[in-house]
C-alpha cells in the first residue's frame, strides 16, 4: 500500500526544465525535421547547375607548357579547358600558384579578363534548368552575403529571377562557380543556425550555452522518463464483474 | 483534448525516448570535440605543392591532348616532385605520369612518403597495407593503401594508388565521431545520410513529441502552473492544513482519490480528468477531484468522510496467528468511529521520509481497541530489504506509540436485506473480511454468510475457530499446497476454482460478494465472477498491495 508521492516531484521538475530548455527541443526537432525531409543533394542545388566544359577541339593550338612555365615561373598547378567567351568555347590555361589564379588564352597565353557580360553568359550556361532568367549581376568585393564565404571575395554574384531564387557565385579570375544558394539552401543554413544554436557565424558547434541546453534537456529527457514509468505502470483497478 | 495530448505526449516518448537520449548524448559529443577534433585531421599537414618549372614534364602536353581527345580537361601537377597529369573525362579521371606518358602508378614506398609529407604527428610508420576499400572511407573504391603511423590517436593515412593522392586521415577520435554521426543520423551504414526513411519517422514523432509537450506546457503556462503566487488546488490547501486527504499521483488527475464534495452554489465545472475518474451520480451529487480545481473564496468543500482525523495508537498486545501474519491490537486516545471494512494509513518512518502504509481494521467497530494483521513482508531475495512498513510494525513493542490517518475506505457492508453475503479473501485479506463478517453477525437481522478463505497450507489458516462456530456463517477454507502433515479433508485449490464451483449453484444476482486479498488472487477473484455473470455493482472488493 505504497503511496506515490514522489511522483509529483518529479512532475514539478519535468515542468519547470521544460519552460527553459523545451521550447529549445521544439526548435531542435522543427530544424532537424526540416534537415531531414529535405534531401540534401537538393539542398546543395544540384539540380540547378551542370558541367560546361569541353573538349578542346583538336584542331586549336595551344602554347606549349614550357612556355606558359617559362611566363609564369611560380605556377604550382596547370589546366587546359574550354571557357565560354565572346559567344564561343575557347581553349584556356587556368594556372594556380604564387602568383594566385590566372586565366590565360592557351594560344596567345594573353591573360583573359571577364567582364560582366561574360560572367553572365557563363552563369547561363551553368544554369540547369530551362529558359534562364537573370535579375541581377553584381560584382562584389566587401560585406558578403551571410551566404557566402567572405574568404571568396571578390566574386561576382548572378542573381535569378526563378522558384528558389537560385544565387550562382563566380569565380572574378577563371569564371568557375564556385558557390551556388537558392531558398532552401537558405532555409537549411537558418534551421542549422537555430539547430548549434550559433546565431552569428552557424558554424561554432562548441559554445557554452549549446552545451548547457544539452546537459538540461538530457534531465528534462530523464525526468520524463522517470514520470514515463510511473505512469504507464501505473496500475489500473481491476475491472471485474459483468455490467 | 488535452487528455489525447496527454495521452500522445506519453505513448510516443516511450517509442522514441531511448533515440532523444541517444540524440542529446551525440550532440554532446559533437560539442564536446568541435569540427576539428571530429576530423580525424589533428596530424594532417597542409601540402604545398611544388612549383612546376622545376619539374617540367618531358612528355608534351600535345602528345596527351591526341590519346584523349575527348577530355574535359587535363591538369599539370606535382606529386612529391613527379610531375603528373589529370586527366577528366565525363566522370573519368585518368592520371599519367607527365615523365613518359605512361599510367601513374603509385608503390608502397611512394604511398609511404606521400602520408609521411602529409602528416606533422609524433608518430612513425609502422605498417604500410594495400587494401581495395576501406570502411573508413566509405565513398573510395580503388587500389591504394592504408598507412599506420604509430601515435597516441592510432593515426591511418589512406593513399590512393591510382592519383597518388591522399584520401583521408584516420584516428581513434574520428572513430568516436563517426559513431556518434551514426547515432545521431539514425544511419548505421557509415555513409552519414540522413536522408532515409528510419529518420523521417523519427523525425516526425518528435516532431509530434515536442510539439504535444509544448501545448501541455501552454496549458501549464495558462491555468498559472507556474507562477508563484498562485491559489493552490482544493488537493495542495488541504494537504497543507495537514487534512486527510488521500492522492496517489501528486496531482495529476490520474488516480481519482483525492474526491471531495463541494457543497456551496457554485460548484465548478467538471474536468476532462473528472469525466473519466467520476461516475454520473457523483458528478452529480457535487462530488470533484481536490486536485483539479483551485481554492477560490466562495467555495464551500467537504471532505468524503468528516471522521477522518489523525490519531495516536500505543500498541497493547502483539501476537503471532500465523508463520506469516501478526496481529497487533492498539489502543486509540479517542473513540475512532470506523465503519466494517475500512482502513487506517499508518505513517511509517523511513530513513529522512515517511512512508505511508494501509491496514485494515480486522475487527467489527465498537470497542476501544483497534486490531490489525500484519503479513511480514521477507526480503524477496538477499539482496533486496525487507517489507519497510511490516517490518517496522512488527518491531514495536507494547507500549510504542504510531501515527495513523483514519478511517478511510469504500469496503463496506451493503444495505440490501435479501442478498446472500459472499466473501472471498485470502492471506491478509482476512482482515476486513473478519469484520465485515463481524459486523454482519451483529446486526439484528443478520443476513446469510459465506465465506471462502484461501491459505498455502493449514498453519496459515487463522481465526479458524471463530468462524467455524458462527452459525450463520458457512466456512470453506481452502488449501493451495496442503503439507503432509495437515491431514486435510477440506477443498484443495485456489479460493477462486473452489468459490466458482459453489457460484454455479446460486442465483447470481441475489448475492453480495467482497473480495480482499492479494493481487493475483485477487485479479482471478475478478475474472472468475465476470464469468460466473455477478453483476458488477454487487461486487466490492478491497485491492490492497495497490
Amino acid at each position: 500500500m505504497t503511496q506515490v508521492t514522489r511522483s509529483s516531484r518529479w512532475r514539478v521538475w519535468h515542468r519547470w526544465l521544460s519552460l527553459i530548455f523545451g521550447i529549445q527541443m521544439v526548435l531542435w526537432s522543427i530544424s532537424g525535421a526540416y534537415m531531414v525531409f529535405f534531401d540534401l543533394d537538393y539542398i546543395h542545388g544540384d539540380h540547378l547547375v551542370q558541367e560546361i566544359t569541353q573538349p578542346v577541339p583538336a584542331n586549336i593550338q595551344v602554347a606549349p607548357v614550357d612556355e606558359v612555365l617559362a611566363a609564369y615561373p611560380h605556377t604550382q598547378s596547370l589546366t587546359l579547358e574550354t571557357l565560354w567567351l565572346n559567344g564561343q568555347q575557347q581553349a584556356v590555361y587556368k594556372l594556380d600558384g604564387h602568383q594566385g589564379e590566372m586565366l590565360l588564352n592557351a594560344t596567345t597565353l594573353t591573360t583573359v579578363q571577364l567582364d560582366e557580360a561574360a560572367i553572365e553568359a557563363l552563369a547561363k550556361r551553368y544554369y540547369a534548368l530551362p529558359d534562364p532568367q537573370i535579375s541581377s549581376v553584381v560584382y562584389l568585393t566587401e560585406n558578403p552575403p551571410t551566404e557566402l564565404n567572405p574568404a571568396l571575395l571578390p566574386i561576382w554574384q548572378v542573381n535569378f529571377d526563378d522558384f528558389g531564387n537560385t544565387s550562382l557565385y563566380l569565380s572574378e579570375t577563371t569564371g568557375e562557380m564556385l558557390v551556388k544558394r537558392h531558398t532552401f539552401w537558405r532555409g537549411f543554413d537558418i534551421f542549422w543556425m537555430i539547430h548549434i544554436m550559433d546565431y552569428e557565424d552557424r558554424v561554432d558547434i562548441e559554445s557554452w550555452w549549446l552545451q548547457a541546453f544539452i546537459i538540461g534537456t538530457f534531465i528534462l529527457m530523464i525526468t520524463g522518463a522517470v514520470l514515463l514509468v510511473y505512469t504507464i505502470s501505473f496500475k489500473r483497478k481491476p475491472q471485474g464483474g459483468a455490467v | 483534448m488535452m487528455r489525447f495530448m496527454q495521452w500522445l505526449h506519453r505513448w510516443v516518448s516511450l517509442i522514441l525516448i531511448i533515440q532523444v537520449l541517444l540524440w542529446i548524448i551525440s550532440a554532446a559529443v559533437f560539442s564536446l570535440m568541435g569540427h576539428h577534433g571530429m576530423s580525424g585531421h589533428q596530424y594532417m599537414r597542409h601540402v604545398h605543392p611544388p612549383i612546376l618549372e622545376k619539374t617540367a614534364p618531358v612528355w608534351p602536353l600535345e602528345n596527351v591532348r591526341k590519346s584523349y581527345p575527348d577530355a574535359d580537361s587535363i591538369v599539370l601537377r606535382s606529386v612529391l616532385g613527379q610531375p603528373q597529369y589529370q586527366i577528366k573525362q565525363e566522370d573519368n579521371w585518368v592520371y599519367l605520369n607527365a615523365r613518359d606518358g605512361h599510367i601513374w602508378q603509385t608503390d608502397t614506398e611512394l604511398a609511404t612518403r606521400l602520408a609521411e609529407a602529409s602528416y606533422n604527428g609524433p608518430g612513425e610508420v609502422t605498417d604500410v597495407t594495400a587494401i581495395t576499400s576501406t570502411d573508413e572511407v566509405i565513398d573510395w573504391q580503388g587500389n591504394g593503401f592504408r598507412v599506420d603511423f604509430a601515435d597516441d590517436l592510432n593515426t591511418r593515412v589512406y593513399v590512393d594508388a591510382d592519383s597518388g593522392q591522399i584520401i583521408e586521415h584516420r584516428n581513434t577520435l574520428w572513430v568516436i565521431a563517426d559513431w556518434a554521426f551514426r547515432l545521431h543520423f539514425m544511419d548505421y551504414s557509415g555513409e552519414r545520410s540522413f536522408n532515409h526513411l528510419l529518420i523521417w519517422s523519427a523525425g516526425l514523432f518528435a516532431l509530434w513529441f515536442s510539439l504535444s509537450g509544448l501545448i501541455l506546457l501552454l496549458r501549464n503556462i495558462a491555468q498559472g502552473d507556474f507562477n508563484p503566487r498562485r491559489k493552490p488546488t482544493w488537493l495542495e490547501q488541504l494537504q497543507r492544513d495537514q487534512q486527510p486527504i488521500a492522492s496517489s499521483c501528486g496531482g495529476g488527475g490520474t488516480c481519482g482519490l483525492c474526491k471531495v464534495t463541494f457543497t456551496g452554489d457554485q460548484i465548478p465545472a467538471i474536468t476532462p480528468a473528472e469525466r473519466s475518474m467520476l461516475s454520473a451520480a457523483e458528478v452529480q451529487g457535487g462530488l470533484r477531484l481536490a486536485c483539479q480545481h483551485r481554492v477560490r473564496p466562495q467555495d464551500e468543500v467537504e471532505l468524503a468522510n468528516a471522521d477522518v482525523a489523525t490519531h495516536q495508537l500505543t500498541l497493547v498486545n502483539k501476537r503471532d496467528l500465523t508463520p506469516s501474519l501478526t496481529e497487533l491490537t492498539f489502543t486509540a486516545e479517542r473513540a475512532i468511529d470506523y465503519a466494517a471494512g475500512q482502513f487506517m494509513q499508518f505513517k511509517i518512518p523511513h530513513k529522512e521520509a515517511a512512508l505511508t502504509r494501509h491496514y485494515s481494521m480486522a475487527t467489527k467497530p465498537g470497542s476501544n481497541q483497534l486490531v490489525f494483521t500484519v503479513r511480514h513482508m521477507p526480503a524477496p531475495t538477499a539482496d533486496l530489504p525487507p517489507g519497510v512498513g511490516s517490518t517496522f510494525l512488527c518491531q514495536l513493542q507494547p507500549g510504542d506509540q504510531v501515527e495513523a490517518i483514519g478511517p478511510f475506505g469504500d469496503f463496506v457492508l451493503s444495505s440490501q436485506p435479501q442478498r446472500k453475503q459472499v466473501f472471498i479473501g485470502g492471506g491478509a485479506g482476512i482482515a476486513p473480511l473478519r469484520a465485515l463478517i463481524q459486523a454482519e453477525l451483529d446486526a439484528s437481522q443478520p443476513r446469510d454468510c459465506v465465506f471462502f478463505y484461501g491459505a498455502r497450507n493449514s498453519n496459515e489458516l487463522c481465526y479458524t475457530g471463530e468462524f467455524s462456530v458462527a452459525e450463520a456463517v458457512d466456512y470453506t477454507p481452502v488449501l493451495s499446497e496442503p503439507a503432509a502433515g495437515d491431514n486435510w479433508t477440506g477443498p484443495v485449490g485456489f479460493v477462486h476454482t473452489v468459490a466458482e464451483q459453489w457460484l454455479a449453484t446460486q442465483d447470481v444476482q441475489t448475492l453480495d460478494v467482497y473480495v480482499c486479498g492479494p493481487p493475483p488472487m485477487l485479479k482471478a477473484t475478478m475474472a472468475m465472477l465476470a464469468k460466473a455473470g455477478v453483476p458488477r455493482d454487487n461486487i466490492r472488493f478491497d485491492d490492497f498491495g495497490i
